[in-house]
């Protein structure tokens, strides 16, 4: 994909060359360390809140109390967690974040087949009127969602699936951006590579199984990766669909985190909470830090 | 060869059909109708035609109106503050990342991305206590005494702060990959005719990463006039209603647990609807126009 990305840059209308002579450009080394300086400030503002949350989370309640703004804890104790995982009745974080895991991975994985499948028929497959739905459908999806929104939970209520985890897996699955990605993708696949499977008698699925799906590895692990965090992370959703403290997954749960542990008087507990609800997506991102990086050339294809 | 009626691209291509109609097509269509109606959710919503817009927008004296103008200006406040902001420094993130001579590239990516992966509710709660008067960085750093969400100016720097630090990553993201694709040649030309590094910048880099520029730029837009979370969790709307955004009356209205009133609710969501719609539109034409 970003070959693809390259090469159409290099279409581009070339600057003409003018066949200087090479001057030393007194500005690089300013902008380096300019660079340099912008980046660390940058970098430093941006971890320090999330250092600051998981150090909290090992402090006593009476070190956070009286020790003043300190990155790292005097002493490190772990009674905030043991705390924690015991309340299972106002603040059940380990339910919650089961619940959060059986949503974020039955959505992740349907998303995949669902997106390889359709992604496949409208690439792949000739049928009238393809390319008219596909543009109508994604048209349609550019509505903006905040109209869908209170009839989308009418419907959820009518299939009654309010405080059940289908209403945060299924509705998700209806978006058309992943597909317009896979699509996309798929269509930078040579035809003959199919044809030829086609000629020797391989049926739809097979070509699908064997011949595409390999292929487009890359972009299911990506939009993967992206829809498994997106619904670990959802917050407006779950706030609305979820009433049952024991169904709603972590992130509305930290909602009631800040009245269950009063106003900052366990201070602790809270951010142990939070550093709970943090940890899968960072563990996700550390092993698959490239694939999140990579996103990002499928991403810019959008630009077309 | 076609003549027989081929099922297997409805195979292909129709659960998803399915799933757009009922999830994205129906809820669409209903949310407009439903703006034309009295409903509670619960009932059958009774046709008013446009009396739910000729009270939100023209009722002086109804609450509703109050709080859609509230909520609309308190939306655009934070559109104004946060989109430049989102746009302006992930490009100069790529833009630094992009200096040859810088090391660690891949560190400082990720140390930028990561807030991107929290949570809003996990986020504020961080953010919450780093200015909490009594404990954080807020007293203890900067000296201040006032409890930032409680007070304006502060809780709209507050808000803008978790917005940045955990939207800067993805759009800092699209960039890099759109300045990478850049043809180093282009640069290397460039540098041997003298030029520095901001006209590089200027003439070269942003022409280039045209389509990604608008691209965020009207995703963010679009994304920001959605706000909810932030005020929610670190505000709870407040200070004196400064914070409350349209989304948090429009979820209070049709979900809230007093009476619920979502034929009003569907109408506030289908002008905030219209104004991401026209403000989207404009941004494309504009920028499109102005670029080529």
């Amino acid at each position: 994909m970003s070959n693809q990305v390259a090469q159409q840059y290099d279409k581009r209308p070339r600057m003409k060359e003018h066949g200087a002579v090479k001057r030393k450009n007194p500005g690089t080394n300013i902008s380096k360390y300019i660079s340099y300086l912008f980046l660390i400030v940058l970098c430093i503002i941006w971890i320090i809140p999330v250092i600051f949350g998981i150090t909290t989370s090992f402090r006593s309640q009476s070190e956070v109390v009286s020790s003043g703004f300190r990155l790292f804890p005097k002493e490190w104790i772990f009674d905030n967690y043991v705390s924690i995982l015991e309340n299972t009745s106002t603040a059940p974080i380990l339910r919650w974040l089961m619940n959060s895991l059986f949503i974020a991975t039955m959505h992740t994985l349907l998303v995949v087949v669902v997106i390889s499948i359709t992604g496949y028929g409208y690439s792949r497959m000739k049928f009238k009127g393809r390319d008219t739905l596909f543009f109508t459908l994604l048209g349609i999806s550019f509505f903006p969602g905040v109209v869908n929104l209170i009839p989308s939970y009418k419907i959820i209520d009518a299939l009654g699936w309010v405080n059940t985890a289908w209403a945060m897996i299924i509705p998700g699955l209806a978006g058309m951006g992943n597909i317009f990605l896979v699509r996309q993708f798929m269509n930078g696949i040579p035809k003959d590579l199919d044809e030829s499977a086609h000629v020797d008698g391989a049926g739809h699925f097979r070509i699908y199984f064997s011949i595409i799906m390999p292929l487009i590895k890359p972009v299911l692990i990506v939009c993967a990766l992206f829809s498994f965090t997106g619904s670990w992370n959802d917050f407006l959703w779950p706030v609305i669909v979820f009433t049952d403290v024991d169904k709603m997954p972590v992130t509305a749960g930290l909602l009631l985190l800040q009245d269950i542990y009063g106003n900052y008087r366990m201070i602790g507990q809270l951010m142990g909470s939070a550093v709970l609800a943090i940890i899968p997506t960072l563990l996700l991102f550390l092993f698959a830090q490239k694939y999140f990086v990579q996103s990002i050339n499928l991403n810019s294809g959008i630009k077309g | 060869m076609k003549k027989k009626l081929n099922l297997a691209p409805a195979f292909f291509v129709g659960p998803h059909v399915i799933l757009f109609a009922v999830f994205i097509l129906l809820p669409t269509f209903y949310g407009i109708y439903a703006s034309f109606t009295k409903w509670n959710l619960m009932n059958e919503p009774v046709w008013v035609g446009l009396d739910n817009y000729k009270t939100i927008l023209f009722d002086n004296g109804s609450t509703f109106h109050t709080q859609f103008n509230n909520g609309l200006k308190n939306t655009f406040i934070f559109v104004l503050l946060s989109v430049p902001l989102l746009i302006v420094i992930p490009l100069l993130v790529a833009v630094a990342l992009e200096h040859k001579k810088v090391k660690g590239k891949s560190l400082i990516q990720s140390i930028i991305y990561v807030p991107g992966l929290i949570s809003i509710s996990a986020g504020a709660l961080i953010w919450l206590l780093l200015f909490n008067k009594q404990l954080g960085m807020a007293g203890n750093v900067f000296g201040s005494d006032v409890s930032w969400p409680a007070n304006q100016p502060y809780a709209w720097i507050l808000i803008i702060i978790i917005t940045i630090w955990g939207g800067v990553g993805g759009n800092m993201i699209i960039y890099r990959a759109s300045i990478s694709g850049v043809s180093q040649d282009l640069y290397e030309s460039a540098e041997m005719d003298g030029a520095g590094t901001i006209r590089r910048f200027t003439s070269i880099t942003l022409p280039s990463i045209r389509f990604p520029l608008i691209y965020t730029f009207v995703m963010t837009t679009a994304g920001a006039f959605n706000v909810f979370g932030q005020p929610l969790m670190m505000t709870d709307g407040g200070p004196r209603q400064s914070t409350h955004v349209l989304m948090m009356y429009i979820r209070q209205l049709a979900f809230g647990n007093g009476e619920s009133i979502a034929g009003m609710a569907s109408a506030m969501a289908v002008l905030l609807g219209l104004v991401i719609l026209v403000i989207s539109a404009l941004q494309y034409y504009v920028m499109n126009r102005n670029a080529a």
